[in-house]
């Protein structure tokens, strides 16, 4: 017998085709796995990858999100609260977490559901393209509408997050039509920053132009525009591409497992359910990236200060070490075998999980009334290739009679 | 030796999981604000809250000795 090199690369087709036969032996052969080309670690275990979003004292945010980033060892180019470590994250995030909290988040079902709604009632069941006609366009419009981006710019805010976050095979570093990108939509941002200092309204960026902050030394001071640009980018880009994803996901893994479809169809009640385990399934995001801020070692291997580490999320959550069946997708599996790590774990889990568990659960009972029995134009699908999120572009489908 | 629950205020956001779990120790009132309604560790509530502290997103609420 035979075995192939393993080769873990976030950047390769292979893992933009699914990574799961990867994470497999990863988690068999080596839990902590380490890149020679590009000279980064990965953790594959739930065990593992529980506990290192647990320390972040020990895996450092504050270096970068991804692996570019983090090896460059250079000083961060943006501030954002998912680039900073305790104590200046915490008080960074307590300016906006109170805006995301599940109360907070039910108020605005009624936006939301308009939102969605705007999308399905111009489908078309003869060929309905689930990421292209949808899930690509109603997330990017809430959180757009909870910042204060005017409306006939929201959509141009997803197109510049997904230029910013594409990759092609082996491409790690952002490419000039992603800097442009990121450069036109810091330069939005800042112009709207002006506009709302000069006339203040009920949005986001209004409250964070009158939200004051401790800083270090103890001093309250005001956010910079800077600052205020970074929470646009970072809340603008999370809620943009990530419930497009895990619609997307939705409808090839229900078609997939159709038996699984017709449990939500027979009781909406398990919508939430199935939110949760598309989450651990087919999670949009497969992984973090932190900076080992001192000598780990682990499972024999030593991770060196001063390294990429990947937190592979996605992997843990096939672990057979910590759920039944793991590779089943099953909506009624118990919940409280393991941490669901979708949303992130600690100090740096989603923000945003309440809005995004909403969106999701009203999208899905739409897509329960208008496509209850569909098949999927497999030939037409087409995945996304990007980093820090997986999914698909494409997924149409044909609604049955 | 008691064991005392703790809850680290400013971490926790409301996400109402530890309420979900053990309503009877842990409760949002109407403005968001968590209230640990009995703060001890009991041979009845020590496997739920045990559940509560490894089920917070936030990881906000530990036990500790006392």
């Amino acid at each position: 017998m035979t075995t192939s090199e393993l080769v873990f690369d976030p950047f390769s087709e292979d893992f933009f085709n699914g990574p799961w036969e990867i994470y497999r032996r990863l988690r068999d052969e080596a839990p902590v796995y380490h890149n020679d080309e590009h000279d980064f670690y990965a953790l594959s275990r739930h065990e593992d990858v529980a506990a290192a979003y647990k320390d972040f004292e020990t895996y450092s945010s504050a270096y970068g999100l991804d692996l570019a980033q983090v090896r460059s060892d250079a000083p961060l180019d943006a501030k954002m609260i998912i680039l900073m470590d305790p104590p200046e994250h915490r008080q960074m995030r307590s300016l906006v977490n109170k805006v995301f909290t599940p109360r907070a988040i039910e108020a605005m079902k009624p936006m939301v559901t308009e939102a969605i709604d705007r999308y399905i009632a111009k489908a078309n069941p003869k060929r309905f393209d689930v990421v292209g006609d949808f899930s690509a366009f109603f997330p990017v419009e809430v959180i757009t509408q909870m910042l204060g981006v005017p409306e006939e710019y929201r959509q141009q805010v997803r197109e510049w997050v997904d230029t910013s976050l594409h990759r092609e095979p082996g491409q790690i570093e952002t490419s000039e039509e992603g800097m442009q990108a990121i450069g036109e939509s810091m330069a939005f941002y800042y112009n709207l920053i002006q506009e709302r200092r000069a006339e203040p309204q009920d949005d986001m960026f209004s409250r964070l132009i009158a939200a004051e902050i401790e800083r270090d030394d103890g001093e309250r001071t005001r956010l910079d525009d800077f600052e205020i640009a970074g929470f646009a980018a970072l809340l603008g880009g999370a809620g943009a591409e990530t419930v497009t994803k895990l619609v997307g996901n939705a409808a090839v893994t229900f078609a997939r497992f159709p038996d699984q479809w017709q449990k939500l169809l027979d009781d909406r009640s398990k919508i939430p359910a199935a939110v949760e385990e598309l989450l651990r399934y087919e999670p949009p995001v497969h992984y973090n990236v932190r900076r080992s801020m001192r000598e780990v070692n682990l499972h024999g291997v030593t991770i060196p200060e001063g390294k990429p580490v990947f937190l592979l999320g996605g992997s843990a959550h096939r672990d057979p070490e910590a759920f039944t069946d793991a590779d089943t997708f099953d909506i009624d599996r118990d919940r409280t075998e393991a941490q669901n790590l979708g949303f992130g774990y600690g100090v740096h889990s989603c923000l945003g999980a309440a809005l995004a568990r909403m969106e999701s659960a009203i999208a899905l009972d739409r897509l329960l009334d208008f496509m209850p029995r569909y098949e999927v134009l497999w030939d037409d699908c087409k995945r996304v290739a990007m980093q820090n999120v997986a999914g698909w572009s494409h997924v149409p489908v044909h609604v049955l009679r | 030796m008691t064991q005392k629950i703790e809850v680290d205020f400013g971490l926790c956001e409301s996400n109402g999981v530890c309420m979900g779990i053990i309503p009877e120790v842990f409760d949002l009132d109407d403005e968001d604000y968590l209230h640990v309604l009995q703060d001890e560790v009991t041979p009845e509530n020590e496997e739920q809250v045990k559940e509560a502290v490894r089920q917070c997103p936030r990881q906000a609420i530990s036990i500790r000795d006392e």
